[in-house]
């Protein structure tokens, strides 16, 4: 179950090795593009304008179903069909069909990348898969909506239950809420944002993670000298005019931006539901490309988390975890996502008698609670050595048998309710139960980043990420 | 009338005075059998017997040779004796440094906050924390920009050519503030996620994280300005009574005032250093060692060392004892101190000198 999606994504979207001559010749004429009858409209205008802003020809040839293009896949640089779950089957020697771009709710596009041989991109892949981010990317957007296809204005309710209306399509968004800035990358629109807070993006290790994943992300998080939770510059927000604000219901600035004009989604986020149910209203805001990835990030989420709880909840007897913050005598409360996640991975949170947000508590109560193993966040500067080099925490058996682990981040810390702290479970419950679940954190962060990010990780790069 | 009063008279003050003693020495001695009572509390059970055969172990042979477990024995020795002995000095402290502020610029509202100490400490452990990180050079630059802070008040205050000792007073304030403008810019600037809430626990003052090696530097400067003070205690006395009191007496007030600022702001710098911005101690317990023994410094002095060292103790101890959870110390002490505040003023009769 688990893999299902998982194998999906690397086919889509991993080159297959080798230098066999494409199947079909292109000889550099221009794109060809074979689409569903029924989308003639929206297919020649997104055509034209899009070969009117680059070099390259379109040419559309028209089939009358789903399954005559799919017939003639072979023939085509981009399909446009409404079957998005079928993967075209084409043989290929090396190349790839993409995963499905949703231009319109009920219209996908893939692209075959036939010519993608020996590593890097031919320009006409690279071409095509342009113009499948064009049509369903704003302007592509746009066009749908000058002819009727699309709403020019969605509205949707947000996690406080204020109904907002967003005027269609979206092009820049600002997110000072740093955890909202992950569900954009989410469902695809990480190229969107103009001014985003970031998680722990700061320091060198993080900042080089989310270079990878995007490497626009430090222009997008300077863009506003302050822009937080507590405090915005309004002024310059308002100067990089964005079309959407995406806040904390916490945010404290938001009678000012009000003022903007500006429409505002808020979020609650912190708890596994609340995750799933901001990507859905997030892609919905969004246009149809983000609500199709906003709904396969959830079925993707239920099915792992089926899949880890299947593993994890009939192991008895339960490891105790004590989780501890950006001090070791800092520790996470009953309330907080962390304690949710040791939860589904297994494991019993010795905190979670406790309260609020972080607790400072003493050695002697750390004691009592006699944890079998430590996590620490990848942030704030905790580290193992202030467990292990430390003769008070000595006494605790869990630091003697050597049972304290730094939770792995990538773009965010795996302990923050952002999409990846899915990663973050399979990681605590591989780490607490080594022999007793059959879960693979590395190839999962693969398939991860690959569907959601759009970022191929290496396999050591993966095998790093979850020591 | 006036004869039978004059007749009474001695007779009130007599009994007044033989009360003050009996509470000046039973002052003195609580903090001993306090500190041993607290050490056998705590949020982990070890029987009274463990604990006892702890400390004798610790004192005579320096490690566990009890059939035990070593957990009951790290705990008393490791975790509560070094936290205790902490909450006491800085207790003590704070409580003596404030009565000496309060003595020489003549305000009963002042504590040794007043030239902006425990704001330049603020600022400093607020700027390692931001940069640095590790807990050794937070302490390091807390106590260097406490200095620093008091330093900056009194050189620039001897700009100005005017009644010294409030100048003094304004400087210090306007350090104080500028330095607390200072760490609420570090608090703007730094990460919401690790850096803020750190800042944020560390303004609130709290010993949890006090180990053995905190102690002996801790203890070397306690004990170093606690005796400097308790030595010019009398001079303390003709200090509050004012300048000109205190010249034709044959001090140099100026002189003697600059001694006991350097001696107090390193204690205070010290204090802060190990536990955090904790506040009200300094205010609250002269005004209640007044009211128990009275102005004069001679026991002034002495009863607020102890009072404090025991104030810091029971407020720790309920601290690290109620709850799973800390309440930050300076929390606390705000709690319990304003309203024992409010008390003692009610009660106190005998006006602050």
């Amino acid at each position: 179950m688990l893999k299902r999606i998982g194998v999906w994504a690397v086919l889509a979207i991993l080159l297959v090795g080798g230098a066999a001559p494409a199947i079909h010749a292109q000889s550099g004429e221009g794109l060809r593009v074979l689409a569903l009858e029924s989308a003639q409209a929206p297919v020649e205008a997104w055509a034209a304008a899009f070969s009117e802003a680059g070099d390259v020809s379109v040419t559309v040839e028209y089939a009358p179903t789903s399954d005559a293009v799919l017939d003639r896949a072979a023939e085509a640089n981009v399909l446009i069909l409404d079957d998005v779950e079928t993967e075209p089957a084409i043989a290929f020697d090396c190349g790839f069909v993409s995963r499905a771009y949703l231009p319109l709710p009920d219209l996908g596009a893939r692209v075959v990348a036939s010519n993608s041989c020996g590593g890097a991109m031919d320009p006409l892949d690279e071409a095509a898969v342009a113009l499948a981010t064009f049509m369903t990317g704003p302007d592509g957007q746009q066009i749908a909506i000058d002819l009727g296809l699309l709403p020019a204005v969605v509205e949707v309710v947000d996690q406080t239950g204020a109904t907002v209306s967003v005027p269609q399509p979206v092009r820049r968004i600002a997110s000072p809420y740093s955890v909202a800035t992950y569900y954009v990358y989410g469902v695809g629109a990480g190229d969107r944002l103009v001014a985003a807070g970031y998680l722990g993006a700061r320091d060198p290790v993080g900042a080089d993670a989310m270079r990878r994943l995007d490497p626009n992300f430090e222009t997008v998080m300077n863009a506003v000298s302050t822009l937080n939770q507590q405090e915005a510059n309004i002024e310059e927000l308002a100067a990089l005019q964005p079309d959407l604000l995406l806040a904390s219901a916490r945010t404290d600035w938001l009678d000012a931006a009000g003022e903007l004009g500006l429409p505002v989604i808020r979020f609650e986020g912190e708890s596994p539901e609340l995750l799933k149910s901001a990507m859905t209203l997030l892609g919905a805001a969004l246009g149809p490309d983000a609500a199709h990835r906003a709904a396969l990030f959830n079925t993707y989420y239920d099915e792992t988390l089926a899949e880890i709880l299947a593993q994890t909840q009939p192991i008895e007897p339960r490891t105790r975890v004590l989780f501890t913050g950006t001090n070791p005598l800092r520790v996470a409360s009953g309330a907080m996502y962390q304690t949710t996640m040791i939860e589904a991975a297994g494991g019993e949170s010795v905190s979670a008698e406790l309260s609020g947000f972080w607790n400072d508590v003493n050695l002697e109560q750390v004691a009592i609670w006699n944890p079998d193993a430590i996590f620490y966040p990848p942030y704030g500067g905790a580290n193992r050595e202030a467990f292990t080099e430390s003769a008070e925490w000595a006494i605790i058996p869990a630091v003697e048998a050597g049972r304290v682990y730094g939770l792995p981040k990538m773009s965010a810390p795996w302990d923050t309710p952002v999409p990846d702290s899915i990663l973050g479970i399979i990681w605590m419950a591989e780490t607490l139960y080594p022999d007793q679940v059959a879960l693979d954190c590395a190839s999962e962060a693969i398939t991860f980043y690959n569907l959601f990010y759009d970022y191929a990780m290496s396999e050591d790069e993966a095998q790093e990420l979850c020591q | 009338m006036i004869r039978t009063l004059n007749r009474r008279l001695p007779g009130i003050w007599a009994t007044a005075e033989r009360r003050q003693s009996a509470l000046f020495w039973l002052i003195l001695l609580l903090p001993v059998p306090l500190a041993i009572y607290t050490i056998g509390l705590g949020r982990y059970a070890i029987p009274t017997e463990d604990v006892v055969r702890a400390l004798v172990d610790y004192a005579t042979v320096g490690e566990n040779t009890s059939t035990q477990p070593d957990l009951a024995y790290n705990i008393v020795t490791r975790i509560r004796l070094p936290r205790i002995v902490a909450a006491m000095l800085i207790g003590a402290n704070l409580a003596v440094t404030g009565t000496a502020f309060q003595g020489i610029f003549r305000n009963p509202l002042v504590d040794s906050n007043i030239l902006g100490v425990t704001s330049g400490a603020g600022f400093g452990a607020a700027l390692a924390l931001l940069l640095l990180r590790s807990s050794f050079e937070v302490q390091m630059l807390a106590f260097v920009f406490g200095l620093v802070a008091v330093m900056l008040s009194y050189f620039t205050s001897r700009l100005y050519h005017t009644a010294p000792l409030l100048v003094l007073t304004l400087v210090g304030i306007l350090v104080g503030s500028f330095f607390a403008s200072l760490t609420s810019l570090l608090k703007y600037v730094a990460d919401p996620l690790d850096t803020l809430p750190a800042i944020t626990y560390w303004l609130m003052g709290g010993l949890t994280d006090v180990t053995r090696g905190d102690i002996p530097m801790l203890a070397a400067i306690s004990f170093g300005g606690m005796i400097f003070l308790w030595g010019v205690r009398w001079r303390l006395n003709v200090l509050s009574m004012g300048d000109n009191e205190a010249l034709a007496l044959g001090l140099n007030p100026t002189r003697l005032k600059l001694m006991i600022i350097v001696c107090s702001t390193l204690m205070t710098a010290m204090a802060v250093s190990v536990g955090g911005v904790i506040g009200w101690v300094g205010l609250v317990i002269p005004h209640a060692a007044r009211t128990l023994v009275g102005p004069d410094h001679q026991r002034l002095v002495p009863s607020t060392m102890a009072l404090g060292a025991v104030f810091l103790l029971l407020i720790d101890t309920m601290s690290r004892t109620l709850l799973p959870a800390e309440v930050p110390l300076g929390v606390f002490t705000g709690v319990v101190g304003v309203p024992l505040l409010l008390v003692i003023l009610r009660v106190n009769k005998t006006g602050w000198r």
